[in-house]
């Protein structure tokens, strides 16, 4: 750093401040907006049946060291009997989640709505900001950083000069972008927080057969003993 | 689980370090760790730029942020850690770098207002 930059007070009160407030505003606009959007899903009695059924073996599991072995083994042939238990589920017969989407529209409708209210804010603001803000030396980090970041801080900027601890505006809206996730958390509470883990855990449960994890549920109670 | 088939044996003994935990408080005590390291890297954060740290100084105290986080929960859960958790992972690196992204972000943001305009 053998010269500094020297960056306006003006752009500091009128670039990174405003960057920052409208992020952070947008996103509390975001989490009320999904909350109105978000329909609620009338559960069906078979699903919450089979949930409760599990959970009931899960605690059996945990709670098994502390019963009589006889009752344990009551309730083990109550659960995974083979012909009538209540966890042992004909081969085939569960619906398999990713078809139950297809068939039901809501399901659909609600990621769609999901989606849409991530990515319709996402590329109004960055609109905006390539807009008004383009250009700008805005921020400067205050560690140093190797050639390579460049292209990531310096979006927008084409001087190849400039020390690359100095950051454009538009590379400082994507610093916001997942800075800001951890403020979120703290004050909107933890729905906003699990959202984007719940959806990734939703994404890899397709094709997730219920007949599946019940057989493991089976197996797994046929190890305790 | 695999556990379970061997503790049997020596079941007498075994009953205390059982596991035993309801899922619901185990996840209530990990959100409330989950919370109090995104506060503190944010706070933590806005200290550094106002201290005008840079370059190492500023990861160097994020560490010490976070060692004296872990340090704070242990005596919040009085030294016993399997009473609450169950591992020592947990209280140590959960939602270490998740962390540092919002201190690296305030900690900038506080700096360039202090410092560079």
């Amino acid at each position: 750093m053998a010269e500094d930059l020297v960056l306006d007070t003006a752009i500091r009160d009128w670039v990174l401040i405003p960057l920052t407030v409208v992020m952070i505003l947008i996103g509390i606009l975001r989490y009320f907006v999904s909350k109105l959007m978000q329909s609620q899903p009338t559960p069906d009695a078979k699903v919450v049946k089979e949930g409760q059924v599990v959970v009931r073996a899960r605690n059996l599991r945990a709670g098994a060291n502390f019963i009589p072995a006889k009752s344990f083994r009551a309730r083990r042939a109550y659960f995974s009997n083979e012909e009538n238990g209540l966890l042992h589920v004909p081969k085939g017969q569960g619906q398999n989640p990713q078809a139950q989407m297809f068939s039901d529209p809501n399901m659909a409708m609600d990621m769609m709505k999901k989606n849409l209210s991530m990515i319709i804010p996402q590329t109004l603001t960055f609109a905006w900001v390539n807009f008004f803000f383009s250009g700008f030396v805005a921020a400067k980090i205050p560690f140093p950083l190797t050639q390579r970041f460049r292209s990531m801080l310096q979006n927008g900027i084409d001087l190849s000069t400039v020390d690359v601890s100095y950051v454009s505006s538009r590379s400082w809206y994507f610093l916001n972008l997942f800075g800001l996730r951890g403020l979120f958390s703290l004050i909107l509470g933890e729905e906003n927080a699990m959202d984007d883990t719940q959806r990734m855990m939703q994404m890899g449960g397709f094709g997730f057969d219920p007949t599946k994890s019940d057989c493991y549920c089976v197996q797994r109670i046929a190890l305790v003993y | 689980m695999a556990g379970h088939g061997e503790s049997e044996k020596k079941s007498s003994d075994a009953v205390n370090d059982l596991q035993t935990f309801r899922a619901e408080n185990l996840q209530s005590n990990m959100k409330v760790i989950y919370y109090s390291r995104t506060f503190l890297s944010i706070i933590g954060g806005v200290i550094a730029g106002i201290l005008g740290f840079t370059g190492l100084t500023g990861f160097v105290f994020y560490f010490l942020m976070m060692a004296i986080t872990s340090v704070a929960l242990i005596a919040k859960a009085k030294f016993s850690i399997h009473t609450y958790f169950d591992s020592w992972n947990r209280v140590l690196l959960d939602g270490f770098l998740g962390g540092l992204m919002s201190f690296v972000l305030f900690w900038t943001f506080a700096y360039d207002i202090v410092h560079i305009f």
